[in-house]
């Protein structure tokens, strides 16, 4: 085998790579793998985060690709903490560069201290602090493909890492052991080329090491796992939607998932089907949800208003991305939230929860079920493109905090005592008890039209004020029961924090900044956004002087529905936006805060 | 006896060609001795569309050309249900042609029932995408949707029948209950139901209209002649009505079944977390 390429460069600040002297661990690490589409990658920040996963590391991965399925430059990156993390960190350790972009995107990001490994196959840098390796000739001479060179980088990196060259190998063996055969082999003996010509180099071995973490009963999972996870286990047994980024994976899960329990799951011609075979299949009783993502949900608007004044009970997750039109389609933002606050013509009433982790996307998405059925009226869950996509060690999903409440439900025998059957029948509470087609002796009449308490089509202004009501006080009526924020920091805390959605992980490291910089805040992790919580937010605004509403969007949404629902804050509300298609690191945050900056 | 929602006098005009499909299905329904709230018809958007007011069964108002998409819903999640989608040529073949085309393809137990008379009626008379050339100003040629239906390879029931022709209706209407309620798949019946109103076309149609099953080759398992036979009827002036396609074979190919076997459907299977622990507790031990 030929010496690579080589080109070393001491670390910043030593006076050069020493085999007897051991740099002291790393608690928080960063690793970006950039490349063509279809370099592997993304196998790449797999294999780094169940290695570290198995030292017991809370690891997040984040990736960004184009919408394409080959080719264009895509990169990962992986992160492992001791600490929980839920955001990209700010700067990179070290960065593995498949292609010349890579370089150029990563290089920016570079700490200090970091490195660079390159495939010198593709490209040459002059760059202090990168060691270029023919990971493509290498592997390519070997077994006769250079696709396996992702996994010798990996085995470079292991070398760079001072992994455990059993572990290494067996994070192998777990990954490919489905594949097997073939593909295991030829993979591990990839990793064996890299690790060898890592080894070759002067001073490469241990250049880092990674401390070991005890976060050991998690679990590695993505926002939309657990939403397709949440609805299985709230009873949802009917799912249509229609593949869009990045809400696909959702009705990927429960093409997995459902049949097993008897579930149907729907690929349909397009959103507008989908949304509608779920209001079908509502309307017959059972617990539904669609999933989508901007363009989708332009197209469910119609359908959504019309389980609205229809009174079905239907979820919808609106996996947010760059938007408007086509926009971003693999890009993160939250610019969906005032579209969904006003969705449609008319008015009615609506529920937009926003988990901001994987346990929160398991239990909210059981709520909205819940919530759905029990009030009768579509719930949106609205979710964005990390919270989606990126992989975030999580707590184990607790089944112990899953209630199935289905609501004013009439059985064949609750109807047998009633005079009359009325599916939209006045109550106290707006919510009319419901027998669904098929329940004996009994039928209704259902309808988007305005009807009175029979379903029968009505224009009687008497009959509109009343159904008006019944249908939009749900609103205030449900309030005690929708998901309450979470709250961090010190509560005598002069400055607030309000986030939403995936901020919730750049905004948490912000603050833990800050408070080691003894600058306290508090941050109000909002869950319901619609109707807007004035009853927890309205306090909070009061116990801070200055609020900073942090979102990705251009107009400030969330801050906009805050002003105009609660007008006396107005000159404590400040925004901190971003809507360059990426997530929010948290210096970034930080340096928006004149007050603790 | 608990009340429930009682029929509504039909809002149609006296003479409307829907009257025809309302007395049919009422009939067809009694003769299978259907009870009630086992069947639901859903309605589509404009004057046919309001059906399943006049009738005492459950009803669905599905937005405008949305009705396939509901049907397929409710057939899916509870296949116990006999479902009867109803809406007009509007309705169908312009704001829902792509749920339309793909219902055939889906193939769920299901009869839609499309009221064709060639414009829009409650809105007053504009041209519908089967008015013919001239039609108050319509400059586009009409769509055909037994020639449609008949394209795409799939097993359904296809019909075409003449609201001044009740019999056939109540048999062609009889047979797709049949049809859906053994699970065998998609029943689509265009009725040629005019608007007396806007397109007065009874005596023109009953002019046209011939029967397929008295055309020589006439084999309606035989997709191949029976699009020629409508191409040549329809070459000669002639409207052709009729059952168009049925399955050589007697078998459930229903979506619903491909779906579920012989389960309840989503709508009346156990969704309580108790039952169903152990499925759960499997599934979520698969995460690493």
């Amino acid at each position: 085998m030929t010496t690579p390429a080589a080109k070393t460069t001491p670390l910043a600040g030593e006076s050069g790579p020493s085999a007897s002297r051991t740099p002291p661990p790393l608690t928080d690490v960063s690793v970006m793998i950039g490349g063509q589409g279809g370099d592997g990658t993304l196998t790449v920040s797999d294999l780094l985060g169940r290695y570290f996963r198995k030292r017991g590391l809370y690891v997040y991965t984040s990736r960004n690709v184009l919408s394409r399925i080959r080719g264009g430059h895509a990169d990962a990156s992986v992160r492992a903490s001791r600490d929980p993390t839920a955001a990209v960190k700010p700067t990179v350790d070290v960065l593995v560069a498949f292609d010349q972009e890579a370089i150029t995107i990563g290089h920016t990001e570079l700490a200090p201290h970091g490195y660079i490994l390159y495939d010198s196959t593709a490209f040459k840098s002059d760059l202090p602090n990168a060691t270029g390796f023919p990971f493509a000739t290498l592997v390519g001479g070997v077994l006769g493909q250079p696709i396996f060179k992702n996994t010798a980088a990996y085995g470079a990196l292991s070398v760079v890492f001072g992994f455990d060259p059993a572990e290494t190998r067996s994070v192998i063996e777990e990954r490919f052991k489905r594949r097997g055969g073939e593909a295991l082999e030829k993979n591990l003996k990839a990793l064996e080329i890299g690790r060898k010509a890592a080894l070759e180099v002067p001073g490469l071995a241990d250049r880092y090491s990674v401390a070991d973490g005890d976060a050991h009963d998690y679990v590695m999972t993505t926002g939309n796992q657990a939403v397709a996870l949440g609805f299985v286990v709230g009873g949802g047994r009917f799912f249509a939607g229609y593949p869009i980024t990045p809400a696909t994976e959702i009705m990927e899960y429960l093409q997995r998932y459902l049949p097993p329990l008897h579930g149907v799951v729907r690929q349909a011609e397009d959103e507008l089907a989908a949304v509608n075979m779920i209001i079908g299949a509502a309307y017959a009783g059972a617990r539904v949800m669609t999933s989508t993502s901007g363009p989708g949900l332009s197209l469910m608007t119609e359908g959504i208003g019309h389980a609205g004044t229809a009174e079905l009970p239907i979820v919808v997750a609106d996996c947010a991305r760059v938007g408007p039109s086509t926009g971003q389609p693999t890009r993160h933002e939250q610019s969906d939230l005032s579209h969904l606050a006003n969705l449609g013509h008319g008015e009615y009433p609506r529920f937009i929860l926003a988990p901001g982790t994987p346990v929160d996307c398991f239990e909210m998405t059981v709520q909205a079920l819940n919530l759905a059925e029990r009030w009768r009226l579509p719930v949106i869950l609205l979710l964005d493109q990390a919270l989606c996509q990126n992989t975030t060690t999580s707590p184990r999903f607790d089944l112990g905090r899953v209630q199935v409440n289905r609501g004013e439900r009439l059985t064949g025998e609750a109807v047998a005592q009633l005079q009359q059957y009325k599916a939209y029948r006045f109550t106290d509470s707006g919510v009319s008890p419901y027998a669904p087609p098929g329940t004996p002796g009994v039928w209704a009449e259902i309808t988007g039209n305005e009807h009175d308490e029979w379903g029968h089509v009505s224009v009687n202004p008497v009959n509109r004020v009343r159904m008006m009501k019944k249908r939009l006080e749900k609103m205030v009526k449900a309030r005690d029961e929708l998901p309450g924020a979470h709250f961090f920091g010190p509560a005598d805390a002069k400055v607030g924090l309000i986030g939403y959605g995936s901020t919730y992980g750049p905004i948490l490291e912000a603050q833990q900044i800050l408070a080691a910089r003894g600058k306290p805040t508090r941050f109000l992790q909002a869950r319901t956004l619609y109707p807007v919580p004035t009853q927890e937010i309205d306090p909070f605004l009061k116990s801070v002087d200055v609020a900073y509403i942090i979102e990705h969007n251009y107009t400030g949404q969330f801050a906009r529905l805050l002003r105009e629902t609660m007008p006396w804050h107005y000159p404590k509300l400040r925004s901190i936006l971003k809507y360059d298609g990426s997530t929010f690191r948290a210096p970034q945050i930080i340096a928006e805060i004149p007050e603790v900056a | 006896m608990v009340e429930s929602a009682k029929p509504v006098p039909p809002i149609w005009c006296p003479g409307c060609g829907d009257f025809g499909v309302l007395a049919a299905l009422k009939k067809a329904a009694l003769e299978m001795k259907l009870p009630p709230h086992e069947l639901v018809l859903v309605g589509g958007i404009g004057c046919s569309g309001s059906i399943h007011n006049f009738l005492e069964v459950n009803g669905i108002h599905a937005l405008h050309g949305r009705l396939l998409a509901q049907a397929v819903g409710v057939k899916l999640a509870n296949p116990g249900l006999t479902v009867v989608a109803a809406g007009g040529d509007g309705d169908g073949y312009a704001i829902g042609m792509g749920h339309f085309i793909h219902a055939f393809k889906k193939n769920a137990s299901i009869i839609y029932i499309a009221m064709n008379n060639e414009t829009y009626g409650l809105t007053k008379g504009q041209p519908s995408p089967t008015s013919q050339i001239g039609f108050e100003g319509n400059i586009e040629r009409p769509f055909d949707a037994i020639l449609t239906a008949l394209s795409i390879p799939a097993p359904n029931l296809i019909a075409r029948t003449f609201s001044g022709d009740p019999k056939a209706m109540i048999a062609v209407l009889g047979e797709a209950l049949r049809y859906t309620r053994e699970g065998r798949g998609f029943a689509f019946i265009e009725d040629l139901s005019p608007c007396v109103t806007y397109n007065d076309t009874y005596k023109l149609w009953r002019e046209k209209v011939l029967d397929v099953s008295k055309v020589d080759g006439y084999d309606p398992t035989d997709r191949k002649a029976m699009f020629r036979i409508c191409l040549e009827t329809m070459d000669s002036g002639r409207i052709p009505i009729g059952v168009m396609h049925r399955p050589k074979q007697a078998a459930r190919e229903g979506l619903e079944t491909k779906l579920l076997g012989e389960a309840v459907g989503p709508a009346r299977c156990a969704l309580e977390l108790e039952p169903n622990l152990p499925a759960y507790q499997k599934l979520l031990a698969s995460l690493a």
